[in-house]
């Protein structure tokens, strides 16, 4: 039997097709054929054979379809011929592009595109985790009240230490290991020294950031409502839980009627703010020369919730801060009545915040500037 | 301090265990930090943490009277009645002396005839041993249990060894020394109160015994001390002689001026129960400065205004005697009180408030937020601060924290001319003894600490301060020090790397400079030393210099142990905030095309791409947008000492559609410039 491909290098008369059904049928023929091929031509060569094959210049067989069985046909059977094939190459380009697209989209998945990769990053900064923690503490502080203010790191004797009620001396200086510089308050200049300053005590590294309080009354009556943060230094030897220099937010309100119900309703606030909805504070008494009533702040530990574990030493409870009610003496250094306002003040160490809050267990990692350390932080 | 549960017990009858009292007393203000038993069996010893204000706690009564107010027990007194011989103290021969009352408030002698040294009895000993203490001999541990017990400090010389068995309590003399009992010979200075005898100094006041007047076995007859000295001096000359004692420790605190006659004689009655002899009767109590307790107004008023709330009149009654203050009621809410000796800390209304608070319990004290009056006021570089922040993470930089001191070599090399390094008086170590005089060093060290952890491509800011003198006045400045290193980017499937350079740095510190209200900066040559000399800067805004940028040169990259080459950039953080930011105007869009306009230029080595800039925008051509550099390349087909630019130049109008002929009388105006001026040629 003749293939149709083959019937197609024949005239009709060659075929002896005399009547417009039996072109029809031929072209019908033609046309199921180009179907059986389309649908196993899946690659994009086979494609491309398929193309040629059907609709090639020369030699496509829609090309000796033309020859064959239009141009030479008779007079009364082109009509139906040239209506035919005119379908027949309608139905195959049509076929064709669609068989591209659809090798298309398939090619691209499986060759160009490898989902898998990553994705192109730019890589952003990381803030120190420190910094974030004190943003932080001042945003809270910020809602309530609290404008962050800075201050000198080299301190002199007097604000340091004098104007808060710890006079040269006084033993509650053991509380502090001071390092001092080899120079005296002369190489301040005047405003930083400030007149009460002895131009011939030594220099200091602030052991606190409180000595802001003293600097920021003398210049400004009352309503006060500061936070200070900084870093803060002392004669420590270094291990897991003491470094020399860590960092500190000291606040202050001053007010007239500010009381010890006041100081319990900020902490109350911040804490839960921080450390989250379920923490609990509690005041003990404690000594400070600047305060008084004096406290310590405990906190609920986040870690067992108080049941007791390593973090609390099994009291269940975290020393957070300390803090009270300005002293009067402190009220009296810098001029205001100790009669007339009255305001507490507090502070607390941002690097054990850091540390309690992320489980950090080792404070020397904030200030060595390792990237797998800086990098785990994104804020 | 340590304290035993079962001799508190003795004075405080309470019911309350000792973990407990762990739990409880802190909310008083009484710490303990750990409850254990004692090694030698002596007890249960707690470890009570005492603040420097309450020197009256360092002793088991003043602890067990902190106990017994707690839970309303009453504290058991310590009436010491030792049996007194009928002879007078008198006939002794021994007589005191103060020459310096301001000093010595009180001093209380006590002689003890015929005793006999031994060893203490085990529960004695036990108990000493017990609170950290060593035992010595009965007459010694007899004046340190009743420092245990009642705080005060006491001391008891062999009476014979006394030069005229006289005690003069005096300064001390110009090349006096004295050999304490510890065996160490001390010079003494004249601000040193000493105990001396007829000759020579036997103690120092308040610190420590001599050795040549000490308790011996041989000893037959003792001179007690229980005196009163001045917390200053003691503290001073405490801390001159480099020599803490139990004694130094509660005299620099204050101790009361009211114990003295009952701790010697309750140290008598001990005498005599385990080392027999007989107590002289009287006591030589030379009394000069006597107590003057100060009288205070308590008002419910104040107690309300500082607290917040009221405290009920039988309460505040109630804690007041049971710590031991006198009082009387002066009007309906209104007090007269009279602090107790040994509580010497209370001198005024918000000291009694704070013992009224504690007793109450601050945990009853009830919280509430306080009104807010003022607004917030945020200091003026907040927002500088912030779009720094914003801009250097944005570019990749991480933030670095470091310390402040550092050592003087890796200091030295970044100090500028006539600066100089801020020396600390005691540093930590040698490594820690002078101030960072730049933040440049700092971000080395992070550097060099990360490359040698096989963390290579790093980039760093610091936000911080440097430290430097300058005739004889010390600066602290605000510094941004940057610090780039390895790859900028590392090569992937997606990119090819790119390693950092000079221009890494010069990118971030003018995307800095650009947020801040200042003239474009410029960047010159400079000869800043810890650079390395082909590539470093200082960074210029006018005329003023804000900083520098540059590669670290060879010698300190291998003095800092770093083994890659690094760019560090530092501005002057002061000056930056001062400018402000910049205020951002809106320009209106142009609705007309641009025009962009390429040519590749043939330039001498030397003609720089800033001379182009400066050139094409000395024409003045209103239309110009920008001029940007695209290519550069040397070699190849282009002659020796010359090299290829490929600059592109946008025009646009705000006002019309340019023509063909404006854009090519811009481009001929350009290029002829550019050849007149610069000698450059047109390629292709």
């Amino acid at each position: 039997m003749t293939s149709v491909a083959d019937k197609t290098t024949k005239t009709l008369e060659q075929l002896n097709v005399r009547s417009s059904e039996s072109v029809a049928s031929l072209f019908a023929e033609l046309k199921s054929s180009f179907d059986a091929e389309a649908a196993r031509a899946m690659t994009p060569d086979a494609w491309k054979e398929l193309r040629d094959r059907w609709l090639g210049r020369k030699r496509g067989l829609l090309t000796h379809a033309k020859d064959n069985w239009l141009l030479s046909a008779s007079t009364s059977l082109k009509p139906e011929a040239g209506k035919q094939l005119n379908a027949l190459r309608a139905h195959v380009e049509a076929a064709l592009e669609e068989r591209r697209k659809q090798l298309e989209a398939a090619g691209v998945a499986a060759e160009a595109l490898d989902l898998t990769l990553p994705g192109l990053q730019h890589r952003a900064g990381f803030r120190h985790i420190l910094t974030q923690t004190l943003q932080e503490v001042c945003d809270i502080l910020a809602r309530i009240g609290f404008a962050t203010v800075e201050g000198p790191e080299v301190e002199t004797d007097y604000y340091n230490f004098e104007a808060l009620n710890i006079p040269e001396f006084h033993p509650a200086r053991d509380l502090w290991d001071t390092l001092y510089l080899d120079h005296t308050a002369k190489a301040l200049p005047d405003d930083l020294r400030g007149a009460r300053s002895d131009p011939n005590s030594l220099l200091l590294l602030r052991t606190h950031t409180s000595p802001m309080q003293v600097r920021v009354m003398e210049k400004q009556p009352p309503p006060i409502r500061i936070v200070v943060p900084g870093k803060v230094y002392r004669h420590d030897n270094p291990d897991a839980s003491h470094s020399f220099m860590f960092h500190q937010v000291e606040g202050l309100a001053v007010d007239r009627d500010i009381t010890f119900c006041d100081l319990k309703g900020v902490f109350d606030f911040f804490l839960r703010e921080f450390f989250g909805p379920r923490t609990r504070t509690r005041f003990v008494p404690s000594y400070f020369p600047f305060t008084e009533p004096s406290a310590d702040i405990h906190a609920s530990c986040h870690v067992c919730g108080g049941d007791g574990c390593r973090v609390c030493k099994m009291t269940g409870w975290i020393e957070m801060c300390g803090a009270g009610m300005v002293h009067p003496a402190v009220f009296d250094y810098v001029g205001y009545d100790a009669a007339e306002v009255s305001g507490f003040a507090f502070g607390m160490g941002l690097d054990r915040f850091a540390m309690l809050k992320y489980g950090i267990d080792d404070i020397q990692l904030f200030f060595q500037n390792d990237t797998r350390f800086l990098h785990q932080f994104r804020r | 301090m340590n304290v035993l549960y079962e001799w508190l017990k003795e004075y405080a009858p309470v019911e309350a265990s000792a973990e407990q009292l762990r739990k409880e007393m802190p909310l008083v203000g009484v710490t303990v930090e750990t409850v254990r038993p004692a090694k030698n069996g002596a007890g249960t010893l707690m470890e009570i943490d005492v603040t420097p204000n309450r020197p009256d706690l360092l002793s088991h009564y003043g602890v067990a009277r902190e106990i017994a107010a707690r839970y309303s027990k009453p504290l058991q007194p310590v009436e010491p009645a030792p049996k007194e011989s009928s002879t007078p103290v008198g006939e002794s021969g021994a007589a005191v002396e103060i020459a310096n009352p301001d000093l010595c408030h009180r001093y209380v002698a006590l002689v003890i005839r015929g005793v006999k040294v031994g060893p203490s009895p085990d529960w004695l000993s036990k108990r000493l041993e017990a609170c950290g203490v060593a035992s010595i001999n009965n007459i010694v541990d007899v004046t340190n249990y009743v420092l245990l017990e009642l705080g005060h400090p006491t001391h008891a010389f062999d009476l014979d060894t006394l030069a005229e068995k006289r005690i003069i309590v005096r300064t001390a003399k110009p090349g006096e020394k004295i050999t304490t009992l510890d065996g160490v010979a001390r010079a003494l200075k004249p601000n040193h109160l000493v105990i001396a005898d007829a000759r020579r100094p036997v103690a120092l006041a308040g610190i420590l015994g001599g050795a040549e007047t000490e308790i011996s076995f041989r000893t037959k007859n003792v001179l007690l001390e229980s005196a009163w000295f001045d917390p200053v001096t003691t503290r001073r000359a405490a801390k001159e002689l480099g020599l803490r004692t139990e004694a130094s420790y509660r005299f620099e605190r204050g101790m009361d001026l009211e114990m003295p006659l009952q701790a010697a004689r309750r140290c008598a009655e001990l005498f005599l129960e385990l080392a027999g002899g007989e107590l002289l009767a009287g006591a030589l109590d030379i009394y000069p400065r006597p107590w003057q307790p100060p009288v205070i107004s308590l008002r419910q008023s104040e107690i309300e205004r500082i607290l917040g709330m009221a405290l009920p009149r039988e309460m505040v009654e109630r804690i007041l005697s049971a710590l031991g203050f006198k009082g009387t009621r002066t009007a309906d809410e209104a007090w007269q009180v009279v602090a107790p000796g040994w509580r010497r800390d209370v001198t005024g209304e918000i000291d009694l408030i704070e013992e009224l608070a504690r007793h109450y319990g601050y945990d009853k004290v009830p919280a509430h937020l306080p009104e807010t009056r003022q607004p917030i006021v945020l200091p003026p570089h907040t927002a500088a601060e912030a779009a720094l922040r914003q801009t250097l993470e944005a570019q990749g930089y991480d933030e670095a924290i470091s310390f402040t001191t550092v050592s003087p070599a890796s200091a030295a090399p970044f100090l500028r001319p006539g600066e100089e390094l801020v020396r600390v008086h005691n540093p930590l170590s040698e490594e820690l003894s002078v101030l960072r005089p730049s933040g440049l060093l700092s971000l080395v060290e992070a550097l060099a600490w990360n490359v040698n952890r096989g963390q290579r491509h790093l980039r760093f800011y610091e936000i911080g301060r440097a430290y430097t003198l300058r005739r004889g006045t010390l600066s602290e400045r605000r510094v941004l020090t940057l610090a780039a290193t390895g790859l900028l980017r590392e090569k992937s499937v997606h990119e090819a790397e790119q390693p950092c350079d000079l221009f890494t740095l010069k990118g971030a510190v003018e995307a800095v400079l650009e947020r801040f209200d200042l003239p474009a900066p410029t960047f010159r040559s400079c000869d800043a030393a810890m650079f390395h000399p082909p590539q470093r800067a200082g960074v210029l805004c006018g005329e003023k210099q804000l900083g520098v940028v540059g590669q670290l040169s060879p010698e300190l990259s291998a003095q800092f142990k770093l083994r890659q080459d690094a760019w560090l950039a530092e501005l002057d953080l002061d000056a930056l905030y001062a400018a402000g930011l910049r205020r951002r105007r809106f320009q209106p869009l142009s609705r007309f095309p641009a025009v962009t306009r390429d040519f590749s230029l043939l330039l001498d080595s030397g003609t720089s791409f800033g001379a182009i800039r400066d050139t094409i925008e000395a024409l003045r051509i209103a239309e110009l947008v920008s001029v940007a550099p695209v290519d550069r390349f040397r070699g190849g087909s282009i002659p020796g000492g010359r090299y290829s630019l490929l600059i592109r130049v946008v025009f646009q109008s705000p006002e019309r559609t340019l023509t063909e002929e404006e854009i090519r009388s811009f481009s001929d105006r350009i290029v002829h410039a550019l050849e007149k001026k610069l000698g450059a040629t047109l390629r292709a």
